[in-house]
């Protein structure tokens, strides 16, 4: 077994679940901070990958990116690369792809973020950037952990936009679903069962993760409940 | 509390979203968007519904003959036009086409899909669902060609296309084993033109080199390799002459004989048709001078 597909899978959902982490806890943060009608406008256009199908995202991207699109003569002009049909095309699909799942439990996170605790920071003369990293993400943890940990599983399973951007070229472009797909239309069906098993063990772990976590975090809620009675300190711990 | 509730309440949406499971958030919902978003879903639902016993009530009142043709990619414009001038003729006759790779369709018939019509862009694909034929290629021993139907449609030829302005310099054949060649879109081993390309590649002797430097990427049927040269994104592609004349690509070299074997497109009515009659008349439309004309128009030729 060539187990090129898993590693590809697997750098294309780290690197993309690294860019949409921060993207997507920013864009949480400003967009939460707006006006309701941009707000409502923003949250509709970076939720939409989620709930569009990866083609038509795939499709968008390729009027962007493909070699005779905007970004990709620009791109292939100026730094002879081409976005398209490459290993990190998957990337980009990925990234897409996954990005409304961060943004979306990140932004549920910070909403219910308690912000008399901001305030007070900011009363005892904290800069922004402080209260930001050493207040507000803490006391989100949970809920930005459980977005990185979705996205992830997301990108690993991004299929639909990354064939269309990247193509299947073995060794090269190939993931683990698209390697899938091949092997189920060459009819070798054993291979692509073992593939299955090995994206049904990933998946099955990431998901265990997701739960171990929350499950932490109500017994963190349970203990602190027990000893402060439910006060407002314990829920920035 | 409240955030606990939240970030959960997030996880388990999306998570359920995810998994592709449609099933309804009934707890309390505390941000208006999963409301909102089970709201809609719900909509939708109902919407679709509605359409289909539309769709159903529509059918019951109209006499029509649906015909479902299945066939192979690289008769998509040729067919749909002869659609158009079947239908005319008879108007009780609606034609259902499913274009793609002859291995997809034959998959589908296997497991079950209704067609009347099989039309495929090689004699394998006919083969695995033809009961006379040798069970070294029908080895799943399936029968779904009604005997006495089946016949050559339709030649093609298998060719190599490239972008607008040729990026890559690509001249013929020979010049795939170069290093002029950075990536070339072929159809995997289940698509007819694939298994063409293979044997042009094979009897050229760089078949193995391509595909050890992973300078071969697949497409899934003709139409989406013909795409893939037509945006550029590989530096050729081989496909059909007509997928080439349809899409308007430059062809630099063509198959001869001897490269690869003769490309020929068979055609024959299902036994599990339920309306062979009008998918035999069908078929012998196709013959007709009128079809052949269209056929020609983009560079198939009549079986002989």
């Amino acid at each position: 077994m060539d187990w090129y597909p898993l590693y590809n899978s697997l750098r294309i959902a780290l690197i993309s679940s690294v860019i949409v982490f921060f993207t997507g806890i920013f864009a949480a943060y400003y967009i939460a901070k707006l006006n309701r009608v941009v707000k409502g406008i923003l949250d509709v256009i970076l939720t939409l990958p989620l709930v569009l199908p990866p083609t038509v995202v795939g499709y968008f991207l390729l009027l962007l990116l493909g070699t005779k699109r905007p970004f990709g003569i620009w791109f292939l002009e100026h730094f002879g690369v081409k976005l398209v049909m490459t290993w990190y095309s998957g990337i980009f699909a990925a990234a897409v792809v996954a990005f409304p799942l961060m943004y979306r439990t990140a932004r549920g996170a910070f909403e219910s973020f308690d912000e008399t605790l901001a305030y007070s920071g900011q009363t005892l003369g904290l800069g922004n950037a402080y209260i930001f990293w050493n207040i507000r993400m803490p006391a989100c943890r949970q809920g930005i952990l459980a977005g990185a940990v979705l996205a992830f599983a997301r990108a690993l399973g991004e299929y639909g936009a990354t064939s269309m951007l990247a193509g299947y070229t073995p060794g090269r472009t190939a993931t683990i679903s698209t390697t899938v797909y091949q092997l189920w239309r060459t009819d070798n069906g054993v291979l692509a069962f073992q593939w299955v098993m090995v994206n049904v063990a990933i998946s099955a772990a990431v998901l265990l993760t997701v739960n171990l976590l929350e499950q932490k975090n109500r017994e963190k809620v349970k203990r602190a409940d027990e000893k402060g009675g439910g006060t407002k300190g314990c829920r920035c711990r | 509390m409240k955030k606990q509730w939240a970030v959960m309440m997030a996880t388990v949406l999306i998570s359920g979203m995810v998994a592709g499971c449609g099933g309804k958030q009934e707890a309390p919902a505390e941000s208006t968007t999963a409301k909102a978003e089970t709201t809609a879903a719900e909509t939708e639902s109902t919407k679709a519904e509605e359409e289909t016993t539309k769709v159903e009530t529509e059918e019951a009142a109209g006499e029509q003959t649906e015909l479902i043709v299945f066939a192979a990619a690289s008769m998509t414009e040729t067919l749909t036009e002869i659609a158009d001038m079947y239908e005319e003729i008879n108007p009780n006759v609606k034609i259902v086409y499913t274009f793609d790779s002859s291995g997809t369709l034959k998959t589908q018939i296997q497991e079950g899909a209704d067609c009347d019509i099989f039309i495929s862009a090689a004699q394998k694909q006919m083969n695995q669902l033809d009961s006379t034929a040798d069970p070294s290629v029908n080895t799943e021993g399936l029968d779904f060609v009604l005997q006495g139907t089946r016949f050559n449609l339709v030649e093609n030829k298998v060719v190599l296309a490239v972008p607008d302005d040729n990026p890559a310099d690509i001249q013929n054949y020979e010049d795939l084993g170069t290093d002029k060649l950075s990536l070339i879109c072929l159809g995997n081993d289940d698509v007819p033109v694939g298994a063409y390309s293979t044997e042009i590649l094979t009897n050229l002797g760089i078949m193995e080199k391509l595909e050890s430097e992973s300078k071969i990427t697949y497409g899934s049927n003709v139409k989406e390799v013909t795409t893939q040269v037509k945006e550029a994104s590989v530096d050729c592609g081989i496909i059909y002459a007509t997928d080439a004349f349809s899409a308007e690509l430059t062809v630099v070299d063509e198959a001869e004989e001897g490269q690869c074997a003769q490309v020929i497109y068979p055609a024959a009515v299902l036994n599990i048709s339920q309306n062979q009659e009008e998918a035999q008349t069908f078929l012998d439309f196709l013959t007709t001078d009128e079809c052949a004309k269209v056929f020609e128009s983009v560079g198939f030729s009549m079986a002989q």
